[in-house]
């Protein structure tokens, strides 16, 4: 939210059209389907590009930062167990994790 | 008039069961100010399908998104398609009740994990059902381990060896073909 914020003050700052491109949707939000993301990157979630973040434990979970949404969810084998690749160390990043995305935000 | 009547009491029948649908429909109707907006506090979610296949649920509610794996109510992820990269037939690399892989089927896992090129593998044992779970559960371990041995000394990562036994058979245990599939050695490779 934190970031989103910041978003909507840069863009307004600018004068930019974005402004009105606040993805919260002014007034009372959006409908229960929360299966799109909206505003300049606009697309369906199947869509997304996923890195991966190893945990401190060493375990992998794919990350996504996608414009002002960020994304994080396990990684698990086929049989439900945390997949720990040894990928990268504990709390790096591999893979172009925000290359999905071509809305600019400072993180 | 019978009409009429009809009419009003179908009017009626049809206002009650719209006030029941609401109440039935609605009932998180704002229990906190989170549930207040257009969506009256309901998330549907869709599918974001991972490199590995496998899914997981994913929204976006405006400014913040969501996502958790997509698992079984018994905690088995749902997956597109198999990871397994490599299925061995124990019958092909061990005799019955062994867990020492013959020569010629050692030079063919080398050959597997040096052309295979993977970031790390996981390598499970299983096993058909006859003889005790738990000696199960241990011949399973043991051949995976052994398996894993080999990937070790071709230079590839394992990250994790497990033996499930006859717990997770992949055919029928009533007939011998079925068996046969049942003993095995999958390779999982992590890319």
């Amino acid at each position: 939210m934190g970031k989103s914020a910041y978003l909507l003050v840069a863009a307004c700052a600018f004068g930019l059209t974005a402004c009105a491109d606040y993805e919260a949707g002014l007034g009372g939000g959006f409908s229960a389907d929360k299966t799109l993301d909206r505003g300049v990157d606009a697309k369906h979630l199947s869509q997304l590009q996923a890195g991966i973040w190893v945990d401190p434990n060493g375990c992998d979970h794919w990350i996504i930062d996608d414009g002002v949404e960020g994304y994080l969810s396990q990684r698990l084998d086929r049989h439900g167990k945390p997949v720990c690749s040894g990928v990268a160390l504990p709390t790096q990043t591999v893979g172009d994790f925000k290359g999905g995305s071509t809305v600019r935000d400072p993180n | 008039m019978v009409s009429t009547i009809y009419r009003a009491v179908n009017a009626a029948v049809g206002l009650a069961m719209t006030v029941a649908f609401l109440l039935l429909a609605a009932p998180a109707s704002a229990q906190t100010p989170s549930q207040t907006g257009r969506d009256g506090g309901q998330y549907i979610p869709t599918i974001w399908v991972d490199p590995d296949g496998c899914e997981h649920w994913v929204m976006d509610d405006g400014a913040e998104g969501f996502m958790t794996p997509h698992v079984s109510r018994n905690g088995i992820p749902v997956c597109r398609r198999g990871k397994v990269c490599g299925m061995m037939k124990t019958d092909q690399y061990f005799a019955t009740d062994s867990y020492r892989i013959h020569k010629a089927g050692q030079a063919r896992l080398m050959e597997f994990f040096e052309g295979t090129n993977a970031v790390s593998y996981i390598i499970t044992g299983h096993t058909d059902s006859r003889a005790s779970d738990q000696y199960n559960m241990r011949l399973s371990r043991n051949r995976a381990n052994s398996v894993a041995a080999i990937a070790q000394k071709s230079g590839a990562r394992v990250s994790e060896v497990r033996g499930y036994g006859e717990r997770q058979p992949v055919a029928s245990n009533t007939s011998a073909e079925g068996m046969a599939k049942n003993r095995r050695v999958e390779i999982i490779c992590i890319r």
